[in-house]
């Protein structure tokens, strides 16, 4: 790779869909955690959680990206602990399940396109692992706008 | 050396002398005469100058230095001699200026301090004292050092002295004052064998005499005449490692039982609370655990742990108590600004400076009471002219007192002045169309309501001070995010009162756990007036709203299963309703049952975008799993 410019990237998969982001804003990597309703909040947030004392609030990872609601939610399932607005804040995100932590040379990924069932806006880049196309999120585009600022 | 790491301390002892400064300067602005006044504001503009000069601030050191010549001569030359107020006014810019320069000094800026101005002022004034001197422009000069003593003056060959330094007793920031000293020394020759160890010339106890060994050929007289050049030394002394210690200790030993105090940085208090918190929720969910067990070892030692983490608990919180002058202190010059703008004058009077608060919320309080207090001076005072019509004396007076309540601190801001119009409020207020036209009357609370709506203001005139209806609102909002409440009183031609109920503390509160379907809600106490039976009481309608009337009282009804939409399965068939009251409001809560009372540690968190304005933040129950915290406020 030489002295190319090398991202790190957490890769995830929710639905059929492989996602990852960028590793320098993943702060931790929890299993699923017991939520409590946020009466009014959009029904893409899960709920508020306890990290450790600290109170924070989770997205559903499948329906802030259009995916199918997941067949039954029995166990598993993971929730990355997400930074937000350079650090500012931080915010879940549930996933069915961490798939790898890459790194790779920058030019490898493709800047954004067009992907079908999910917005533009939301996709940084698309990338390529075995053979299989995943995109890089753009987190704070995605979560951003749940928070009030 | 690094001094840097002394900007803060640096900071907070500024502020305290340059408050002392603005309260002194007030009392000297009413009475010109007294003598007091002017000894004391020499003396800390005094301190600021050493201090800076310690910190290598030159620029605050030279303002300082010129403030102290302009007092001298008003101290000694001119005695007898009534202090102008234009002079009064230049001392006042002139601690203003002082203030700025430190800010930015202590922010490493010290570039961006523009003293320049306002020295020259403080030179012309002193030179209208005493015309044939010209301002002693130099800077501030060390103290001469002093003769060392006859018996260590000869040359001194060996391997090493010990030197013992005892800085001056009125010395300020000694810790940093010896470091220079020692820093000095090392460029004689090496330094060892420090005494006390380096870390007890930091701490705030340290009293000023300290002994190294210095190994070097430099001879005594010049390392006396070097140290001492480093400012704020009382007396150097080289002994001859042959040669006993020439003089008895002399130092008194330390007195037993005065009280100390320590410098606390709040971000360690804040982890600290945070850790108690923990402590807290882990206590719960021990006593929790010991409740299922009923195992008598496991109950013994929780009881145990509960009462140990209860005064530790107790111990943190009362360590966090600050009292309330150290927020106050700053109103008198702003009051006193602000009447001298407006041309009205005003008697402020604070009451209860020592009642303390949370450190937390005392530091959050500062700008709704400015907000308050200029609403006081702009429009609750009137002008000298038209209080003397009414048949006052033509000086308004404006209160600040805190009291201490049960579990709340009540701070008012009291003025004499021309009273809230209800009639021109209401008749505004329903050309606004904020209120029904067949309301005739205006209660103290639909008063305090409508003056709060942002954007709502009764200036005919906006002025630069207060009047565009921010003042109350800003303030309300505020008072209610830190869990407290405001009420008016208001008489027309009497005058206006504003009061403030504050919680002690945030952090930890005693709260009625609820339960709403299957979820739980928590509700401080402070809040909770009663709680009854639902459908017991008789139900009516009040304005289109479900409402119960409680001895004689309409008490407004709301569903909490509706308001929160929780869904789920039929409530039970019998309910409590908890009354909340705050002020004279009180408002009816219907919940599916109560899970008991317990203490909560109050958490903030990031509520997502829509998140129902009723939450004043969370807490995480004994199980680990958060509850959200009703906020009272926001329920009625």
């Amino acid at each position: 790779m030489g002295d190319a410019q090398v991202v790190r990237l957490l890769v995830f998969r929710v639905g059929s869909l492989t996602c990852a982001a960028a590793a320098e804003v993943v702060r931790e990597i929890l299993p699923r955690l017991d939520t409590t309703r946020i009466p009014g909040a959009p029904p893409v947030v899960a709920g508020l959680v306890n990290v450790r004392g600290t109170l924070v609030t989770v997205v559903e990872g499948w329906k802030a990206l259009g995916q199918p609601e997941p067949a039954a939610r029995t166990e598993g399932g993971t929730t990355v602990l997400l930074q937000i607005g350079g650090g500012q804040k931080t915010i879940g995100f549930t996933v069915d399940e961490v798939v790898d932590m890459l790194a790779v040379a920058e030019e490898t990924l493709e800047p954004r396109q067009a992907l079908p069932g999910l917005d533009p806006k939301l996709v940084r880049a698309v990338g390529r692992r075995r053979d299989q196309l995943f995109v890089v999120l753009d987190t704070d585009a995605l979560l951003g706008p749940v928070l009030t600022t | 050396m690094d001094l840097s790491q002394y900007a803060e301390l640096f900071l907070a002892e500024s502020r305290e002398h340059l408050s002392a400064c603005n309260q002194l300067l007030l009392e000297w602005e009413r009475h010109p005469a007294a003598p007091e006044p002017v000894g004391g504001i020499f003396r800390a503009v005094h301190t600021v100058k050493g201090m800076a000069a310690t910190m290598g601030y030159a620029r605050v050191a030279d303002l300082a230095h010129r403030m102290e010549n302009l007092l001298d001569h008003l101290r000694r030359g001119a005695a007898g001699r009534r202090a102008g107020d234009d002079v009064l006014q230049l001392l006042f810019r002139a601690t203003d200026a002082l203030e700025k320069a430190i800010q930015v000094s202590a922010a490493g800026r010290e570039q961006d301090a523009d003293v320049v101005g306002i020295v020259a002022e403080l030179d012309r004034a002193v030179q209208r004292f005493a015309p044939d001197t010209a301002p002693r422009h130099a800077p501030p000069s060390p103290p001469s050092p002093p003769s060392p003593p006859p018996e260590v003056s000869a040359p001194v060959v060996g391997p090493g002295r010990r030197v013992r330094v005892t800085l001056r007793p009125e010395a300020p920031l000694k810790g940093p004052r010896a470091l220079i000293v020692l820093k000095r020394a090392a460029g004689l020759g090496t330094v060892s064998q420090v005494q006390p160890q380096p870390a007890a010339l930091e701490a705030e106890d340290f009293e000023g005499q300290f002994s190294f060994w210095l190994a070097g050929p430099a001879p005594a007289d010049l390392v006396v005449a070097t140290l001492a050049a480093a400012g704020d030394v009382e007396e150097v002394r080289v002994d001859d490692d042959a040669a006993p210690v020439a003089r008895a200790e002399t130092g008194a030993p330390l007195e037993s039982g005065k009280a100390r105090h320590i410098r606390v940085d709040l971000r360690r208090l804040d982890a600290l609370m945070d850790q108690i918190g923990e402590l807290v929720t882990a206590r719960g969910r021990l006593n929790q655990l010991a409740a299922e067990r009923r195992d008598p070892m496991i109950d013994d030692l929780a009881i145990q742990i509960s009462r140990l983490s209860a005064d530790l608990q107790a111990e943190i919180i009362q360590a966090r108590m600050t009292p309330v002058w150290q927020v106050f202190d700053r109103f008198p010059r702003l009051v006193r600004d602000l009447a001298r703008d407006l041309g009205k004058p005003v008697a402020f009077r604070v009451e209860g400076k020592e009642i303390e608060l949370d450190r937390a919320i005392l530091d959050e309080l500062g700008d709704p009471l400015v907000h308050l207090l200029r609403n006081a001076v702009d429009h609750g005072l009137e002008t000298p002219a038209d209080r003397r019509r009414a048949g006052k004396k033509p000086e308004g007076e404006i209160v600040l007192a805190a009291v201490r309540e049960r579990a709340s601190v009540a701070i008012s801001i009291a003025d004499d002045g021309r009273g809230i119009d209800r009639a021109r409020i209401l008749a505004k207020a329903q050309a606004e169309g904020l209120l029904d036209a067949h309301v005739e009357t205006l209660s103290d609370d639909q008063l305090l309501r409508v003056l709060a709506r942002p954007g709502f203001s009764t200036a005919a005139a906006v002025t630069s001070v207060s009047g565009r209806g921010v003042g109350i609102d800003v303030a309300m909002t505020k008072i209610r995010a830190l869990g407290g409440t405001i009420d008016i009183r208001t008489e027309v031609g009497k005058g206006t009162t504003f009061v403030l109920r504050l919680p002690v503390t945030l952090a930890i509160v005693r709260a009625l756990i609820a339960a709403v379907g299957r979820e739980r809600y928590a509700l401080p106490l402070t809040y909770v007036a009663e709680t009854v039976e639902f459908g017991v009481v008789p139900i009516t309608t009040v304005e289109g709203r479900e409402a119960m009337v409680l001895r004689d009282r309409v008490v407004p009804l709301v569903h909490l299963r509706q308001l929160l939409g929780v869904n789920g399965d039929q409530p039970p068939a019998r309910r409590p309703v908890i009354v909340i009251e705050m002020g004279e409001r009180r408002t009816g809560l219907i919940v599916d049952g109560m899970l008991g009372q317990q203490e909560i540690v109050v958490k903030a968190f990031d509520a997502p975008r829509g998140t129902l304005p009723v939450f004043s933040g969370a807490t995480i129950m004994g199980d680990g799993v958060p509850a959200l915290i009703l906020d009272a406020g926001g329920l009625l």
